[in-house]
């Protein structure tokens, strides 16, 4: 048997019908001459059958209209729509994958957020600066918020009494927002 | 005339369900024989039997034939059976009660009582040995039991090569062997 | 390697991945030491329609003050540390002192005071997005009216 390790695989090819037919004659020969490879074969055969005569013997007791009147319980059966995307879901997403996509989506959710709240552009959602506490010093000032540009503008007004030391001319007395 | 697989497949996508009547007629038993050799319980296996020639009815219009309709069907039971199985909460001894119950009532038909007890053990270690291999090689093993499923066709129905499948029966076999080597 | 066996490593991959995020988010919210100040003083006037180009960057910003033209004068930057301040100055004799007060949520709060001559004329505190900015305008200057840029950013 010893000698006949290699011979193994072709037994079983050969037991399943895979091997060309000058392939099998020449095996069918060794095997009638060989002690161990006919046992090989006798074993496998053996496997074979039983398995299959465990499941057909199983199979043969379905029969057939009984479980055609349940599929077409089913085929007429109004399904929640829920169900089906359960269904692609599992196909798309078996459990194996699932357990990967809980918890890569928590990390890109947390990526998510700490990305966004430290990176801030202009059309970000706090890009408005706020203006906390202001004082003018008894003058006018005004603030404007304007909301395409995101733009905060705190506009101090020309003191009317020159007290302004910086006044050279007279200037626009302010923008025309 | 027996029309063939691809003329039924032609008269469903036309709306005839007598053909597909006809289809699940041809197939109910071998594809029941798959996905009990992998699921291991009569309820369980019937179950997904069902849905599998009710998902191929809902599917069978953007079936294009690019491969034939019995590797299609067992396609979509093997996958159905694998997450079947993953959804299985059976602890071992619930799986054992219902194989019992199972190689008991195969046990009737025999006649002759010392081979059916050889036999029934043989077929009951057979059966725990089988439940401990993997999906992938225990799909194999119990595909090849099918009548005319080749190794091409058994690569096409799991979605790997033949040679994938060679190795794998290969595999399984010899595993099994080891554990049954008294009983064979 | 026995214990990386045992252990589902599923669980351990995920436990290397929270961290990871963790350390992101902790990283984001770590406070900065220094904050870089950058003042650009502009003049705004009706004199003519000129636009500097060197302003391209705040066009639609100034627009909003509705003046025709618009020139830099102006363009200072300084990193001013923590609880610290600096004191930029601006075309007209005037200051401005700005000190970055506390950073929370990638926003900085800046305490501003304009100063003219040795007189106050207005005191704010402002808190503004990182790398954001805010306007400040309004005294006269060359026929026009000074309008002060303040942006910061966390370094």
């Amino acid at each position: 048997m010893n000698g006949c390790e290699d011979k193994i695989a072709s037994i079983e090819l050969w037991l399943d019908g895979e091997l060309s037919g000058a392939e099998s004659e020449s095996l069918r020969v060794h095997m009638a001459a060989c002690a161990g490879c006919s046992e090989a074969r006798r074993r496998l055969e053996k496997l074979q059958s039983t398995l299959t005569g465990v499941l057909l013997s199983e199979a043969q007791r379905v029969d057939f209209m009984p479980f055609w009147r349940a599929v077409q319980l089913r085929v007429n059966e109004k399904r929640p729509w829920y169900q089906d995307a359960l269904d692609w879901m599992r196909g798309v997403l078996p459990a194996s994958r699932l357990a990967w996509v809980v918890p890569a989506v928590i990390v890109l959710l947390l990526a998510g957020v700490s990305l966004e709240s430290y990176w801030r552009g202009g059309a970000g959602r706090n890009a408005f600066a706020t203006v906390e506490s202001i004082d003018a010093y008894g003058r006018n000032v005004a603030l404007l918020r304007e909301y395409d540009t995101k733009t905060t503008v705190i506009w101090l007004y020309q003191d009317q009494e020159g007290e302004n030391e910086a006044a050279e001319e007279s200037a626009p007395s302010g923008p025309a927002f | 005339m027996e029309l063939t697989d691809r003329e039924l497949v032609q008269q469903c996508q036309a709306g005839e369900m007598s053909a597909f009547q006809e289809l699940v007629s041809r197939y109910h038993q071998k594809v029941y024989m798959v996905i009990f050799g992998l699921l291991r319980n009569r309820e369980d296996a019937l179950e997904v039997a069902q849905e599998t020639f009710f998902r191929a009815y809902r599917k069978i219009s953007g079936f294009q034939g690019g491969s034939s309709f019995y590797t299609w069907i067992y396609r979509i039971a093997v996958n159905l059976a694998i997450d079947a199985q993953r959804r299985q909460k059976r602890n071992p001894l619930d799986f054992r009660e219902s194989m019992d119950g199972l190689l008991e009532s195969q046990g009737e038909a025999a006649r002759d009582p010392f081979a059916d007890f050889h036999d029934k053990e043989l077929r009951e270690k057979l059966t725990i040995a089988i439940n401990d291999l993997t999906p992938e090689h225990k799909a194999v093993i119990v595909l090849r039991t099918i009548e005319g499923l080749s190794y091409k066709d058994i690569g096409e129905i799991l979605g790997c090569s033949e040679g994938t499948v060679m190795s794998r029966l290969h595999y399984a076999r010899k595993k099994l062997q080891d554990k049954l080597r008294a009983f064979l | 390697m026995k214990l990386l066996k045992k252990a589902p490593l599923r669980v351990l991959l995920f436990s290397l991945l929270s961290m990871l995020a963790v350390a992101v988010t902790g990283t984001a919210q770590k406070q900065p030491q220094n904050v870089e100040v950058r003042i650009r003083a502009i003049l705004a006037s009706n004199q003519s329609d000129e636009f500097d180009a060197s302003l391209k960057g705040l066009e639609k910003q100034l627009r909003v003050l509705k003046y025709r033209s618009y020139r830099l004068l102006n363009d200072e930057s300084q990193n001013i540390p923590r609880n610290g301040n600096k004191v930029f100055e601006i075309p007209g004799g005037r200051s401005l002192m700005v000190a970055p007060q506390e950073f929370q949520d990638n926003r900085i709060a800046l305490l501003v005071r304009l100063t003219g001559g040795q007189k106050p004329l207005l005191d704010t505190t402002v808190r503004i997005a990182n790398k954001g900015n805010f306007i400040l305008g309004g005294p006269p200057h060359e026929g026009g009216v000074l309008v002060l840029s303040i942006s910061a950013a966390m370094q």
